[in-house]
């Protein structure tokens, strides 16, 4: 059972613990700075080597992804959206891979993900229909649902944490009997399933429904 | 498991974090290097059309221009050809003119000197008539006494009528 529980790799005076997911976390984050960092090299306008078309593919890929949800005018919202794309991808599919605990199964890192997407889906209501308008749209279409549209703010980011953090603690958890019981090759196309597949369907579900949030909330 | 703690926190500053820097270092030059390649094609494809709609224009001109010049030469040699025609008549009826002027001179001529050979052929008539008739007086046509006769005919006829 001691797979199950986020360890605290370290105490900070101060701080408090940091636990293994943050720790994976900056793992992650250190892997993609460096990867961005060496893939962004020599961009070309003209003539673009085989790596930037690929990485101009998979960027031109989730930003028609997004436009398609949110729509071109909300373009400023992408980045983000991307960056958690990225992350959670990393953290569902790669860190099992590579032997860390994904940090998505540690409840902290959902939960910050969410009220993150929280956040962003009723700022960006308020930024593109004003103050006054956001209040207004809990008593729409009639002022009896206000209460439920007062709970939706709640209630949405934590179904998006809630889902994301059951779904991987589950494959993990489905993970770790199989590998105490059979160690030995019937782990791996499982694990295709439920570290790949399963991952990245949540990172993508995650993203999906956020921009999705945030396309309901600027209309 | 499932407690909430202080690395709620650290995840949401990581998150900040990484999307700064993600921002930094991979969407600003991607995206900025697509949408430069977008405004590099937008633009050549604008130029092309700019290019294309400049030839169907001049093409147009170009064919207005020849129609305007086929017209032109056209009426060229329809005012050629009626000018001609104007000379050619006018040659024609002038020359026509001369030739009936000439022919009318050469009638002329030609009626002046028959009569002038009617006249002398009248004086040698005359002539003839004369020397018949000298024949016919004295049978011998002599010149002298011709002449002599000419004289006293001549002569006597002023005497005659003086005596």
């Amino acid at each position: 059972m001691e797979e199950l529980n986020c360890e605290t790799v370290f105490t900070l005076p101060v701080l408090g613990g940091i636990s293994e997911s943050v720790v994976v976390t900056w793992i992650i984050m250190a892997v993609l700075v460096l990867l961005s960092i060496i893939l962004v090299r020599n961009l070309k306008v003209e003539n673009p080597g085989k790596v930037q078309l690929a990485l101009e593919a998979g960027i031109g890929w989730a930003q028609d992804f997004f436009e398609g949800i949110i729509g071109k005018e909300n373009r400023r919202y992408i980045p983000y959206l991307i960056t958690v794309l990225l992350y959670l991808a990393f953290s569902n599919s790669l860190a099992p891979l590579f032997g860390f605990k994904p940090p998505t199964k540690d409840l902290n890192v959902t939960a910050g993900l969410a009220i993150m997407s929280m956040c962003l889906i009723e700022y960006s209501g308020i930024y593109k229909n004003g103050l006054k308008h956001w209040v207004k749209h809990f008593a729409r279409p009639v002022p009896v649902v206000a209460p439920i549209m007062v709970l939706e703010i709640v209630i949405r980011p934590l179904s998006l944490c809630m889902r994301l953090f059951g779904n991987m603690l589950a494959g993990f958890v489905v993970m770790e009997l199989l590998k105490t019981v059979v160690p030995l090759i019937i782990p791996i196309p499982v694990s295709f399933y439920f570290d790949i597949f399963d991952g990245l369907l949540q990172a993508y579900v995650f993203v999906f429904l956020t921009g999705l949030f945030m396309n309901e909330e600027m209309e | 498991m499932l407690s909430l703690d202080l690395n709620l926190v650290w995840t949401i500053i990581n998150l900040v974090v990484l999307y700064l820097l993600l921002r930094h270092f991979l969407f600003k030059p991607v995206m900025g290097i697509m949408e430069k390649r977008r405004q590099i094609i937008e633009d050549g494809l604008k130029n092309a059309q700019d290019a294309q709609n400049d030839a169907l224009k001049m093409k147009q001109e170009y064919e207005d221009a020849l129609k305007g010049a086929k017209q032109e030469s056209a009426q060229i040699i329809e005012q050629a050809r009626s000018a001609a025609k104007n000379e050619y008549d006018r040659i024609v009826g002038e020359a026509g003119d001369k030739a009936g002027s000439i022919i009318e001179n050469a009638k002329e001529t030609v009626r002046v000197e028959r009569e002038q050979t009617m006249k002398e052929l009248q004086g040698e008539i005359a002539g003839l008539a004369v020397a018949s008739a000298a024949k016919i007086v004295g049978r011998t046509a002599d010149e002298d006494l011709y002449d002599q006769f000419l004289k006293e005919v001549g002569g006597t006829h002023d005497d005659t009528d003086e005596n």
